[in-house]
């Protein structure tokens, strides 16, 4: 008798994982692209941290059709060879056009400084698209043009890269169980003569999300985010480069609120930022960036509004 | 420093001279003086005084970073709290006003 019930609990729990593993594999969900596999995490660790005076205007003209004009008053930093960075203070205005629509998104964007960005997605289809974005400047050798072509399956995307400077690059990634998606990508830069090869891992449940990306440059990247309730989480990456030795950690959270948004991060090279944006009323924005940088000493501070949108 | 200046005193021949009798008690006083527990003690004491100074600096350094990084992450996070809660407190307050139920609300 006991034997018995031994043998049917002992039965039990293979049968209801075998109830739990009846997934039907050919029925798999998309995996999202492979450049976005750290998306979750990009967006609560890296906020657009900015320095200085920022304001944008948005105005829709049409359902389809938007213009936007951007001031950014601050400074930009000069790279040098000691430790401190030079400031330089500079001002700009921004002039953009969006024409949206559900098959064709065209973006363009202007610079007082003669820099021009534009950007095209189109879908052919339900499947197949194609993006392509050109930065053009008034420097030599700076413009660069790069066009994906990207096709969508019921669980697989695969995506191919053709750049200027005879880069080439294609990724596949793959959804293997409900929760784990799997993909690789090889890329050759013909200007440079380099090459390289990568793979990723993403595991998502609607609680948390891992990834884990390796590439041949010597790039090792790790996310973590666990989404702790509907308004908050809390996110880690882990940065190493094999080649050059840099590690990186840092930990962060975002709360989304009904009136604001807040994201603060604090990193192992000492660097504390903290993102607020504030909805004020219907359209207006204000935004609050502080970045603290206790190694070099380096504190920055900005402000800004967003109107429209 | 004072007892440098004493033992300067000290080395002065024409005092050290008529005072003969009283000079046992004298070379006491230097030999203490000169004694090697004593400048091993004032030896830590001045390593202390050093040590303390950088605890105490590297204490105030520590609590500054600590600070400003409380003031950055942290108190904007309260005040956001505190405004959601608020915004919750009023919307709750408006419903059971106006009579209807409270929903979604926990």
């Amino acid at each position: 008798m006991a034997a018995a019930t031994v043998k049917t609990e002992t039965l039990s729990p293979p049968a209801e994982e075998k109830a739990v593993e009846r997934v039907d594999y050919l029925n798999l969900p998309c995996p999202i692209p492979y450049e976005e596999i750290h998306r979750e995490a990009l967006m609560s660790l890296k906020p657009d941290l900015f320095e200085g005076f920022r304001f944008e205007f948005t105005k829709g003209l049409n359902p389809q059709f938007a213009l936007s004009h951007s001031v950014s008053m601050g400074v930009t930093e000069i790279p040098s060879q000691s430790s401190e960075t030079i400031k330089i203070p500079t001002a700009q205005y921004e002039f953009g056009a969006n024409f949206m629509d559900p098959k064709l998104m065209l973006l363009g964007r202007v610079l007082t400084d003669g820099r021009l960005n534009a950007r095209v997605k189109w879908d052919f289809t339900d499947n197949f698209s194609l993006k392509a974005n050109a930065l053009l400047t008034n420097e030599p050798h700076m413009s660069h043009g790069m066009f994906n072509f990207d096709y969508k399956g019921t669980d697989y995307r695969a995506q191919f890269q053709l750049g200027n400077g005879a880069l080439f690059g294609a990724n596949y990634i793959q959804s293997v169980t409900p929760h784990l998606s799997l993909g690789g990508e090889v890329f050759w830069a013909g200007q440079h003569r380099k090459s390289g090869i990568g793979y990723a891992a993403r595991y998502n449940t609607d609680k948390m999300v891992a990834t884990g990306q390796v590439a041949s440059t010597g790039m090792v990247a790790l996310s973590y985010v666990q989404k702790v309730s509907e308004k908050v989480s809390l996110a880690s990456d882990f940065m190493y480069n094999y080649l050059s030795r840099d590690v990186t950690a840092s930990v962060g959270y975002d709360y989304i609120l009904r009136q604001a948004r807040l994201r603060g991060k604090i990193d192992s090279n000492g660097c504390v930022a903290a993102y607020l944006e504030e909805r004020l009323n219907m359209g207006l924005n204000f935004i609050l960036s502080a970045e603290l940088d206790h190694k070099k000493k380096d504190y920055k501070f900005g402000f800004g509004l967003t109107v429209g949108q | 420093m004072a007892s440098q200046s004493r033992r300067g005193g000290v080395s002065l021949p024409e005092r050290r001279n008529p005072r003969s009798g009283g000079g046992g008690a004298a070379s006491i006083i230097s030999r203490i003086s000169q004694s090697e527990i004593v400048s091993r003690g004032r030896q830590a004491a001045g390593d202390s005084a050093v040590v303390a100074k950088k605890l105490l600096k590297s204490t105030g350094k520590a609590a500054w970073i600590a600070g400003t990084t409380f003031l950055v992450l942290v108190v904007p996070l309260i005040i956001e709290m505190d405004r959601e809660q608020q915004l919750n407190d009023l919307e709750l307050q408006q419903a059971s006003l106006l009579g209807t139920p409270p929903v979604g609300q926990k």
